[in-house]
């Protein structure tokens, strides 16, 4: 499935082969640990030498965001907040995978708008719904 | 910066028939990615194709150049579709395709043109499109109207221009400094994100403007900040500038403390929680001022979100976990205030982290659990002992291992406790586990063993039942080693031996090697049991490994009173028990040299010499801990390398042994015509400068090469000979000696001033032919010196305190130094590192920041093979005074001398590294000193302690004993001589993977 950030991150700012390796086997393990009996939405947090890591199960997708330095657990607990809804909202319930692979471009863009390299940009659910379609935010 | 990672689990097996991109393959979207192409474009059909390219650039596919390109030229054409989606994925797309510069052209003007569309949308995705693809050129052209969108009344485009601008100023920061106006103008802005990214950038743009930060600071913590985003960045600054300024005005009110406080009752929980951690993490930090923040944390600890109660949890561990150092390491001094009131803040939330220890998420249970562990009284230490029993088991492992540390710790605190501890420890060895957390336990034992005399012969138990039943046979071998040691000073030590005696006949052969080592060292302290134990050694003569019968054999001999080897029983202990003073990174590499040669191995001939690791590697990011399999590598070929060379050189060979070979050190500027650089190679009654000459000029060949050595300031010595280079084409190395005589064994100084001499030639670079004729022409070098540093060996010792407490204290020589105004004490430390030229040992050379005083342990070989050890301890006052304890002990009391000698001179060394440095009484008053020595030992008294709990590889000797074992094994029966070498160096591979330290920490939670 998806790994937009993920290889988005790679190739911007250089995160090696064997250590993206290493973050997908840690998170998957972390998951396979403590997802399992998740309930829906319920949020997981852990940290891992400097990062931290804030994780769900949002229907058949886990999602993992993993920050550092001022992106500690709790603005990752908003951002992971802000993709939650974002992508309930692109696939209008709480996504299947098949669900979720139909909607993959709309995600993508979604979380274009959520992330830039990086960098949060945006948290606000609707903008981002009207920022994919190039519609300006209700809210100036 | 930041970097949140975010990605989707794909461990769902993506290849499902429902997946729409099931069997998805690269050329086939690539076919199809001709509709962009189409002159009637179908916007759908196009969004449908970019998905799938963009779906299987995130699954890691790599398009060719070619590819690339064609997809790139293709989506540009997509520009004409007016369709909004559309756009919106051609944006993307061109971000994750990220052109190359020649291409790049190709879309700009369409971005531009965009960039000043009436739609606003479209204007932000251009900006941001445009600033990930652009470079310098492009950004100049571009600039105007990137500052006009930042103060766009568009809090989209705002945002855009304003996060561009962060991401720019890594590369072109000189163009973004430009924009700081514009940035301020929309740090004022209404939008909450807009100010958040304008705050920012702002930041970034003046964080090394001290005075400009503050400014803004102060304006801000005045005025109103909309986002809770932005507020926490606020106060991320705000701690910066309190810490920066406390450093000035030491008393009165904290500034800005008010605003801290008040953000505490802010109703966004993430403002809360920065501000009560940045009040906690101020230095100095009263209980008054950090009873707010604990009430916070602690409402947090019983809220419902996970997220809030692990990062309570993790504040408040934290706050400990300072206040812990505080009372262990040498910055003791300095956090006493902190370590006296801080736990006690804490103790106050004891009951609400106990529930935690049952909380669902493992992190949180196991940072309550570590937390409670330090806080904890001694009453309450059973009560918990009982609670993580029960948590322990569903756990893993690397949350095991902070555990089982935290417990080591308390138990060093609350020694009378050893019993209750010493018996979980015991009990969570017997289950099952991996190696680094087994290793962690025995780790616990060992030190608890060293540090509590009455947990002995307990904790020796417990070890030797493990052994019954390990699979691990490091730990196995670590244990032998360590019961050797201390099992004989018990009461009882027979009764060790029926477990040693059973790895014999029950383990592998490295094992049972071990096993013989340690009945051995029984054998040699216990006179009663010695007839026993050499039963038991003829036994294992028939032991089908032939390292454990060549150790029997060698053991049988040493300690047999009729057949000695060893000679006097004296003899025989240093031999059994004494450290091996070779480098085992050097020792290997000697072997690895010997193997072809047929003369005996003489162990003498390895060098001592350790060079410390380039600090680069040190800092190596996410270089695990655990990397057992990488054995160090590189400095000592370099040694080796010298030693060949200079043994290869038929003048030296009359100079005897190699003591050292200094590291080069450059004689010329980077990009001159030639580079010479020096390496100086010290022997006993000789120095020999070795000049490695590099010619630069294509167009010369240099010929008899000699450097004229000018020795009038360097009195004590006088040349013996030169030997010159023959010639120095372009581009390949030489090198040309000159040596030296010095009087035997004393560490002469002096300068050296050089004048590199040569005949020149004139190449022509088309054939390569040199002229016939050459010109004779000099070249001035810098001067060089030979100082004390460079008559000392570094060698590390594994255990200092041992090896300080061997030492003869009548050889101590101690005086005391006033060294002046310094900027820092890591400053002064590495000074007085350098001009003794010791190896500091322990980690001792790194001074923690902010601390007030220091300690560092310094061991190292002197001309003439003296062993010398340093305890060198610094106290720094707030007038920045330094003041230093040296002590010395080594072999002979006039190289103790010898040493302050050379600090002492040090301070009016010629680099001029003592400049403000003083005698005491000078600079310094008498009483201030006193106070300051007082203070050491108050310290020093606990630090000993402390240093034998966490000393680092305590226990290498088993395998030292098998090398020196197999050493003298070479005397014995030269027969073996080859056979053993190849043993030997596989038993060093296996070494080098072991010989990480003792106890590695982990990170993890």
């Amino acid at each position: 499935m998806g790994s937009r950030f993920w290889e988005g991150q790679k190739r911007d700012r250089g995160v090696p082969t064997e250590e993206r390796l290493h973050w997908r086997s840690f998170l998957v393990k972390l998951g396979a640990d403590n997802l399992r009996r998740a309930k829906n939405e319920e949020l997981f947090v852990a940290s891992h030498k400097s990062v931290y890591i804030v994780y769900t199960m949002l229907g058949d997708v886990s999602i993992y965001v993993v920050g550092k330095d001022e992106y500690d657990e709790l603005t990752l607990s908003e951002v992971i907040y802000v993709i939650t809804s974002s992508v309930k909202d692109a696939c209008d319930k709480p996504p299947t995978e098949r669900l979720f692979l139909d909607k993959y471009g709309k995600i993508c863009l979604c979380l274009d708008e959520i992330v830039w390299k990086g960098l949060l940009e945006s948290t606000d659910k609707s903008r981002i719904r009207r920022l994919t379609r190039l519609k300006p935010p209700t809210d100036v | 910066m930041a970097q949140p990672f975010v990605k989707k689990d794909d461990d769902l097996d993506e290849e499902e028939e429902y997946s729409p991109f099931y069997g998805i393959e690269k050329g086939a979207v690539l076919q199809e990615a001709r509709v962009f192409h189409d002159p009637q474009l179908d916007a759908r059909r196009c969004s449908q194709v970019i998905t799938k390219l963009l779906y299987l650039l995130n699954q890691g596919e790599t398009f060719t150049k070619v590819e690339a390109t064609e997809v790139f030229f293709a989506v540009t054409k997509l520009f004409q579709s007016k369709d909004t989606v559309l756009r919106r994925m051609v944006y993307l797309m061109i971000k994750d395709l990220s052109p190359s510069a020649d291409e790049v052209i190709i879309v700009t003007s369409s971005l531009m043109k965009d960039m000043n569309s009436k739609t606003d949308m479209y204007r932000a995705n251009a900006i941001r499109v445009l600033c990930r693809i652009t470079d310098s050129t492009l950004l100049t052209q571009i600039e105007r109207y990137l500052k006009q969108a930042i103060v766009d009344k568009n809090p989209v485009v705002a945002s855009a221009a304003l996060v561009s601008g962060v991401h720019l100023l890594q590369t072109n920061s000189e163009i973004v400094k430009r924009w700081s106006n514009e940035v301020q103008e929309a740090v004022q802005s209404r939008a909450a994100l807009v100010q958040f990214h304008a705050l920012a950038l702002l930041h970034q743009i003046r964080q090394n403007d001290r005075l400009a930060v503050s400014k803004l600071v102060t304006s801000l913590t005045k005025g109103s900040v909309r986002s809770p985003l932005a507020q926490c960045l606020l106060i991320r600054y705000t701690s910066q500038v309190i810490r920066e300024s406390s450093t000035n005005t030491q008393a009165g009110e904290r500034p800005f403390f008010d605003y801290l406080e008040s953000c505490l009752r802010h109703k966004s929980e993430m403002v809360v929680f920065e501000a009560a951690r940045a009040i906690t993490e101020l230095s100095g930090v009263t209980s008054r001022e950090l009873t707010p923040a604990i009430t916070v944390l602690q409402l947090f600890l019983s809220s419902s979100k996970p997220v809030l109660r692990f990062a309570a949890i993790r504040t408040l561990n934290k706050i400990i976990l300072s206040s812990m150092y505080g009372f262990n390491e040498q910055s003791r001094f300095a956090k006493k205030m902190v370590a006296s009131t801080h736990p006690l803040a804490v103790t106050n939330c004891n009951i609400d982290m106990e529930s935690l220890i049952s909380d669902q998420n493992r992190s949180i249970a196991t940072l309550a659990i570590t937390t409670l562990l330090k806080t904890g009284n001694e009453s309450s230490v059973d009560r918990l002992m009982k609670q993580i029993t029960n948590f322990m088991s569903d756990i893993a492992d690397e949350f095991k291992i902070v555990v089982v540390e935290a417990i080591r710790s308390l138990c060093l605190k609350f020694p009378l406790k050893y019993r209750s501890m010493m018996n979980f420890l015991s009990n969570i060895l017997r289950e099952e586990g991996g190696f680094d957390y087994k290793k962690a336990i025995v780790d616990s034992i060992v030190i608890l063993i060293r540090d509590i005399p009455d947990a002995k012969e307990i904790g020796l138990f417990h070890l030797c039942e493990f052994i019954e039943d390990c699979e691990f046979t490091y730990l196995s071998t670590q244990i032998l080693h360590f019961l050797g040691n201390e099992g004989p000073k018990t009461s009882d030590p027979s009764k060790y031996i029926r477990y040693i005696y059973n790895r014999v006949i029950l383990e592998n052969a490295t094992v049972r090697a071990s096993a013989v080592s340690t009945l051995a060292k029984f054998g040699a302290m216990v006179d009663s049991l010695k007839p026993r134990i050499f039963v038991l050694l003829r036994r294992c003569l028939f032991d089908s490994d032939d390292e454990v019968r060549d150790r029997a054999t060698l053991y049988l001999n040493t300690l047999g009173t009729d057949a000695s080897v060893g000679g006097t029983d004296e003899d025989v202990k240093d031999f059994l028990f004494g450290p091996l003073d070779v480098p085992l990174v050097n020792l290997e590499t000697s072997l690895r040299n010997y193997e072809a040669s047929d003369i005996p191995f003489d162990i003498n001939l390895v060098p001592k010499e350790v060079k410390s690791q380039p600090l680069a590697e040190k800092k190596a990011p996410g270089k695990k801990a655990i990397g057992l399999g990488a054995p160090p590598s590189g400095p000592t070929t370099v040694v080796d390398a010298y030693e060949k060379l200079l043994s290869s050189i038929s003048e030296f060979s009359s100079f005897g042994k190699l003591f050292k070979s200094c590291s080069p050190m450059e004689l010329t500027e980077p990009e001159t015509e030639y580079a010479v650089n020096v390496v100086k190679h010290i022997f006993d009654g000789h120095v020999v400068f070795q000049y490695n000459c590099t010619n630069t000029i294509p167009e010369q060949l240099l010929e008899k090469v000699t450097v004229f050595v000018d020795a009038s300031e360097a009195e004590e010595f006088s040349e013996v000979l030169t030997k010159p280079l023959r010639s120095l084409p372009y581009d390949s190395p030489g090198q040309t000696f000159v040596a030296f005589e010095k009087p035997e064994g004393v560490p002469a100084i002096g300068k050296f001033s050089n004048l590199l001499k040569f005949v020149v030639k004139e190449v022509d670079p088309a054939t390569g032919e040199a002229d016939e004729e050459g010109v004779e022409d000099e070249y001035q070098l810098e001067d060089l010196e030979i100082v004390a540093a460079d008559y000392m060996l570094k060698v590390g010792v594994s255990n200092f305190k041992n090896a300080w407490e061997n030492m003869d204290p009548d050889n101590e020589r101690i005086d005391e130094y006033g060294l002046g105004v310094k900027e820092s004490l890591a400053e002064t430390v590495s000074a007085v590192i350098d001009i003794v030229g010791m190896q500091p040992c322990e980690g001792t050379e790194v001074v923690p920041n902010n601390s007030r005083s220091h300690t560092c342990l310094l061991s190292g070989i002197f001309i003439g093979n003296v062993k010398v050890l340093v305890r060198v301890s610094f106290g720094i006052d707030g007038s920045k005074q330094v003041a230093m304890k040296l002590a010395v002990r080594s072999e002979d009391p006039e190289i103790s001398e010898k040493i302050h000698e050379i600090v002492a001179e040090g301070k009016s060394s010629v680099k001029g590294k003592w400049r403000s440095g003083r005698w005491i009484g000078e600079m310094i008053t008498r009483s201030k000193l006193v106070e300051q020595l007082r203070e050491y030992q108050i310290r020093s008294q606990h630090k000993w302690g402390a240093l034998a709990a966490f000393s680092p590889k305590p226990q290498m000797a088993t395998r030292r004993g098998c090398l020196c074992g197999s050493y003298i094994c070479f005397g014995i029966c030269l027969a073996h001589t080859i056979l053993l070498c190849s043993t030997l160096l596989q038993t060093l591979h296996d070494f080098s993977g072991s010989c990480i330290p003792w106890n590695s920490s982990s990170n993890m939670p």
